[in-house]
């Protein structure tokens, strides 16, 4: 059985249909990446997974179970299973390092406060910023930003992590340390979808790219396949323009 | 000049003034926390509202922060009689100042609605807090944060320019006092000259508390002077 199926998903902003019927499949410690031109509606499948955007048909189902968007029981149940760390960090400004990382498992989960910290704490350190419990967001690089982000989403324990351009908001020389938590998210086995514009990368970890045009999946496959040998004459298209630069 | 200054007739009467100064406490805070509540209801409505409530709140704002405080309050202590309705020059100052103050703040407050980040309220959503969480976490402490200092200023400006208007209709306020006193003793330089080190030490004492609080609470580097 898939981890997560997306089937048929369609989406909207207001006039304007984005996802025309998107469907692609994850298994459980898969690292999927979407990639494809801006606007092909990649960030929007993350938004209509976190129920932030409603899908106007189709299906998701995760572990065979499928999810109804409109009920607000199911979008919490969404959240409770996926996580997503965006393009711009989105960090609580008010709230230090630590709180932006334990809030969401202390306040919304209700778990003792004592294990959350050390967990969070444990997780700070795999991110790499042991010593920046204490710091404001606003006192920490992009980078790091990207990586107090990361935590706070792990914090949750979520069973598939979405990641949304990342690295695209970072300076040249902060994306490597965000891609390096990444690589050993997936190194643990982590369930992911990443959606990227870091073609390298994106071809050295991910199991499986999906790649999007138009509202569309236009073709999917192991990245060997999508890189050396794509089927479709739009993914050589976009292969070709890509690997150019 | 043929003056001699006694300022010991002036420090003499520093009890009396200090009970002066203990309503002037009384009157800028009370009209910045009734200024406040009006000014997070006008800011809501003038942000959030629609129709005849978004252009009453409109047309509070214009009224009362086009027109003097004084005329505000002149109208409520000597006009509001005409009609039959008596109050206190406390009540009148008080009533005066609150809603002056309330058209200020619901301006300062739109400031702290529309500054909130759409995108920090979608991770909060994405997070699995409720609509509720979202308000008391993360848009509640952004709008504090964005608009402490100039709360905290106009804290000020109320403290010191505004409650020293209820002097005029006779409320024994800080300058109330040093009034009645300098009419009995007539030693107006040296009396005033006591009262604006006291109106000094209030302010100091007053902006040190804000940016103790403002640094504690919400990390504002604010400075006492």
């Amino acid at each position: 059985m898939h981890h997560l199926q997306v089937k048929d998903l369609s989406s909207a902003y207001g006039p304007l249909t984005v996802l025309k019927g998107v469907n692609f499949t994850l298994a459980k410690g898969e690292t999927a990446a979407l990639i494809g031109p801006s606007g092909s509606g990649k960030s929007t499948v993350l938004r209509v997974l976190m129920g932030l955007n409603k899908p106007t048909g189709g299906e998701v189902l995760i572990d065979g179970a499928a999810l109804d968007y409109s009920r607000p029981a199911s979008v919490r149940a969404a959240r409770e299973r996926m996580a997503i760390v965006f393009q711009q960090y989105n960090l609580f400004q008010n709230m230090s390092v630590l709180r932006n990382v334990t809030i969401a498992p202390v306040k919304i989960k209700g778990r003792p406060r004592k294990e959350v910290e050390a967990e969070a704490e444990r997780l700070l350190s795999k991110v790499g910023l042991a010593d920046k419990h204490h710091a404001y967001p606003d006192e920490l690089s992009g980078g790091q930003q990207q990586r107090v982000a990361i935590a706070r989403a792990l914090a949750l324990r979520p069973q598939i992590l979405l990641l949304d351009e990342v690295t695209s908001a970072l300076d040249p020389e902060l994306v490597n340390e965000v891609l390096d938590t990444i690589r050993g998210l997936a190194a643990d086995g982590m369930t992911m979808l990443i959606v990227s514009h870091e073609m390298a990368f994106v071809r050295e970890v991910a199991t499986k790219v999906v790649m999007m045009d138009e509202g569309l999946v236009v073709e999917q496959g192991p990245p060997e396949q999508i890189f050396g040998a794509p089927k479709t004459d739009r993914a050589r298209e976009f292969v070709g323009k890509i690997l150019r630069h | 000049m043929n003056y001699t200054f006694q300022f010991g007739v002036a420090f003499a009467e520093l009890p009396e003034l200090l009970k002066g100064a203990i309503i002037t406490f009384e009157l800028g805070i009370l009209a910045f926390w009734g200024g406040a509540l009006i000014g997070l209801l006008g800011a809501a409505l003038k942000t959030y509202g629609t129709g005849p409530l978004r252009w009453l709140a409109g047309a509070y704002v214009v009224f009362f922060t086009n027109t003097p405080a004084l005329i505000q309050i002149y109208f409520l202590y000597f006009g509001l009689p005409e009609l039959g309705i008596r109050w206190s020059s406390f009540t009148c100052t008080l009533i005066g100042l609150t809603l002056n103050a309330g058209a200020y703040l619901t301006e300062i407050m739109r400031a702290g609605y529309i500054s909130v980040r759409s995108t920090e309220v979608e991770a909060a959503e994405t997070l699995g807090m409720s609509r509720w969480q979202q308000i008391r976490y993360v848009v509640v402490p952004h709008i504090a944060k964005t608009i402490y200092p100039a709360l905290a200023n106009f804290f000020i400006v109320i403290l010191v320019m505004g409650t020293s208007i209820g002097a005029i209709i006779g409320v024994d306020e800080l300058t109330g006092q040093a009034i009645n006193i300098s009419t009995e003793n007539y030693r107006w330089i040296e009396m005033f000259v006591v009262v604006a080190g006291i109106y000094v030490i209030l302010t100091f004492i007053a902006s040190l508390s804000l940016a103790l609080v403002g640094r504690w609470a919400f990390r504002v580097k604010a400075k006492v002077f």
